[in-house]
């Protein structure tokens, strides 16, 4: 799923100060499963940004609501009734949620109220851990299912770096494993140890977000 | 602004566990006027169902305190219910916090066998810590 985390509340207040009547939205899909952007993170942000900003004697009303999925026009559009007559609008939706929610109301002050963080699973309750950079190229046929372009902080395609700890952990956080040690433990399980010394062409990164941005087109499927 | 601490009778929010009450106490919801407060008892059939949207909004209708009462951990009917409560309640005293909230307005008492009686005095006790911080900003501003 898309993680995203609460901005600062400064920041949010910063935001909102001034303003008459804002509408906060939040999205249930994957910021919902992050536990950022649902609709209860909507009903405890909201109440308490109306504190914030009623202590420092600037209260703002605040309305909310939540979308089945923000980054989908079909589902922002019942809720246009609810954007009029706000001078603002604060979305708790990943990145991609909130661009066509500003695109919908242009005419709209827009704020995020998150940071979209990452392509994470949800390993346990209270812990996400990512699992994708979204390259444009995936290795995980060659790396037996584990990704070390998301989950090695180098991002190194051809083995460990010097810094794998005894214990398996990578050297910039005992919490994170060393991926190409997990790499290297599930070739030798599969008994294909061999394949990890096969020269690999050069990654292809033009399709990767430093390639700019994505364009994707599948003429079958257009109107 | 604050009314003068002498006029000032908080109103406390008490969130209590019915299995923290002894088996002869009689559970109670509803308001009870205490010494210099007032207290709403809110009886839960278990302090996890308190959510931390709850409890903002519960703080934003002006509330000047929220005295949560949860079992011992040891002891919780739902395992890990009590634990749930008190990592929610850490959340949101957080989140006050970092919006410059006062987080005293918020306090947990773990215990069991106790009297409504008790669950007053935790009401007493929550309305002296919330006393030196004055009435909720909140009060009377929204719904």
């Amino acid at each position: 799923m898309i993680t995203a985390e609460w901005k600062p509340i400064p920041e949010l207040v910063g935001y909102l100060r001034g303003h008459q009547k804002v509408l906060l939205l939040g999205c249930a899909t994957c910021v919902a499963e992050c536990a950022a952007g649902g609709e209860r993170e909507v009903e405890t942000m909201a109440p308490l940004l109306r504190m914030a900003l009623a202590k420092e004697g600037s209260p703002v009303e605040i309305v909310t609501g939540t979308l089945e999925r923000q980054c989908e026009p079909e589902f922002i559009e019942p809720f246009a009734p609810a954007a009029e007559g706000v001078d603002a609008i604060m979305s708790l939706a990943c990145g991609i949620g909130m661009q066509l929610l500003a695109e919908r109301f242009p005419q709209i002050a827009f704020y995020p109220g998150v940071n979209t963080t990452s392509l994470s699973l949800r390993e346990a309750p209270g812990l996400w851990t990512t699992r994708c950079a979204a390259c444009g190229d995936c290795v995980l046929g060659e790396t037996f299912g584990l990704c070390p372009v998301s989950r090695c902080a180098k991002s190194l395609l051809n083995g460990p770096c010097g810094g794998t700890r005894a214990s398996g952990s990578c050297e910039i956080n005992e919490d994170t494993p060393c991926i190409w040690n997990l790499i290297v433990e599930r070739a030798k399980v599969r008994g294909q140890l061999d394949r990890l010394g096969a020269v690999r062409r050069p990654k292809d990164w033009s399709n990767s977000p430093a390639g700019g941005p994505k364009r994707m087109l599948r003429e079958d499927l257009r109107p | 602004m604050a009314a003068p601490a002498n006029d000032f009778q908080p109103q406390i929010t008490v969130l209590y566990c019915r299995q923290c009450l002894s088996a002869d106490a009689q559970p109670f919801e509803g308001r009870r006027p205490g010494q210099g407060f007032a207290a709403q008892l809110v009886l839960l059939p278990c302090s996890s169902k308190m959510q931390v949207h709850n409890l903002m909004r519960i703080l934003e209708k002006g509330v000047d305190g929220v005295q949560m009462v949860a079992c011992p951990e040891e002891s919780c009917q739902h395992l890990v219910g009590s634990l749930r409560a008190e990592k929610r309640l850490n959340r949101a005293q957080d989140l006050l916090r970092q919006a410059g909230l006062a987080s005293e307005r918020l306090g947990l008492h773990r215990g069991q066998g106790l009297s409504l009686e008790s669950v007053l005095e935790l009401a007493s006790q929550r309305a002296e810590a919330v006393r030196p911080l004055g009435p909720n900003p909140l009060k009377g501003v929204n719904r």
